[in-house]
């Protein structure tokens, strides 16, 4: 099972990091929630029905249909911030790759106007995500 | 973990195809199939999912292969336990959709275990899973 790391907080709200989205519980509800793995429509629907407040992925290379980032757009349905990291900057599969080395390829709407921008390192981008969910108080 | 139907889409003796849209939806139900499912083959998958749930085969998604090959790092380890297994590219098939893998996938990766099996790059994920099913039979 992929453990969950908390690097950081804010007010009620955390920065985890896990290998996989399958780790999003109850426990990392309203969290950014920064993981090592693709984000599919199936990733956007995890992140959707357990909450998290934020959530980055890896792009898997983008892949058919932009498959490896349907679940952005998703995502930005329900309002909620999302990017991903490019696969060739991180390693898929790990979530510490994604945070420590990961530089943000494709950003949803809703991140957008929380200022992430393409290039951005991961960690960054996660700590504009915790700072605008702090201050938001949801 | 992820909950998830498996769908069954063959049986010989008493080994199963089954496809998910998950390996993180694999359990010790799995223990006598190969799973094709819609998941990255990095580097977690073969010991948090695969291996400690006793699959016989595996077939994902190489995710672009990606930062040193992190997209298909589970299949040497997989490789390692005696297990087949392969990933079709990208471009060929939807990451994160099972079905897509199976239906649309083209093998672009293949361990040694799946190599000896008559798995080759190229080849269809269907076909590909065929073989497995057959090789370990």
């Amino acid at each position: 099972m992929s453990d969950k790391i908390i690097v950081k907080k804010a007010g009620s709200r955390k920065i985890v990091i896990a290998d996989s989205a399958a780790a999003m519980d109850e426990s990392t509800k309203g969290d950014v929630f920064v993981d090592g793995s693709h984000c599919g429509i199936n990733v956007g629907e995890m992140t959707l029905n357990t909450g998290a407040g934020a959530m980055i992925g890896n792009d898997a290379g983008m892949g058919k249909n932009d498959a490896g980032i349907a679940g952005l757009k998703f995502l930005d349905k329900h309002g909620i911030p999302a990017a991903a990291v490019s696969a060739m900057s991180a390693k898929i599969g790990n979530g510490k790759s994604t945070y420590e080395q990961g530089k943000i390829s494709v950003v949803n709407e809703a991140a957008k106007k929380l200022g992430i921008t393409p290039g951005m390192s991961a960690r960054e981008a996660a700590d504009k995500l915790l700072e605008s969910l702090s201050k938001s108080g949801k | 973990m992820t909950h998830e139907i498996h769908k069954v889409v063959r049986e010989s003796g008493g080994l199963r195809i089954v496809i998910a849209d998950s390996a993180t939806s694999i359990t010790k139900d799995n223990k006598n199939d190969i799973v094709v499912d819609g998941s990255h083959c990095g580097a977690n998958i073969a010991p948090d999912y695969a291996l400690p749930n006793g699959i016989r085969g595996m077939i994902g998604n190489d995710a672009g292969i990606g930062l040193e090959n992190a997209g298909v790092a589970s299949l040497k380890v997989l490789e390692e336990h005696g297990i087949p297994a392969a990933a079709v590219a990208a471009m060929s098939a939807e990451i994160g959709v099972g079905q897509s893998t199976y239906n649309e996938g083209i093998i672009s990766t293949v361990n040694e275990v799946a190599k000896k099996m008559g798995v080759t790059v190229g080849m269809s994920a269907k076909e590909a899973a065929d073989k497995m099913l057959e090789g370990i039979s």
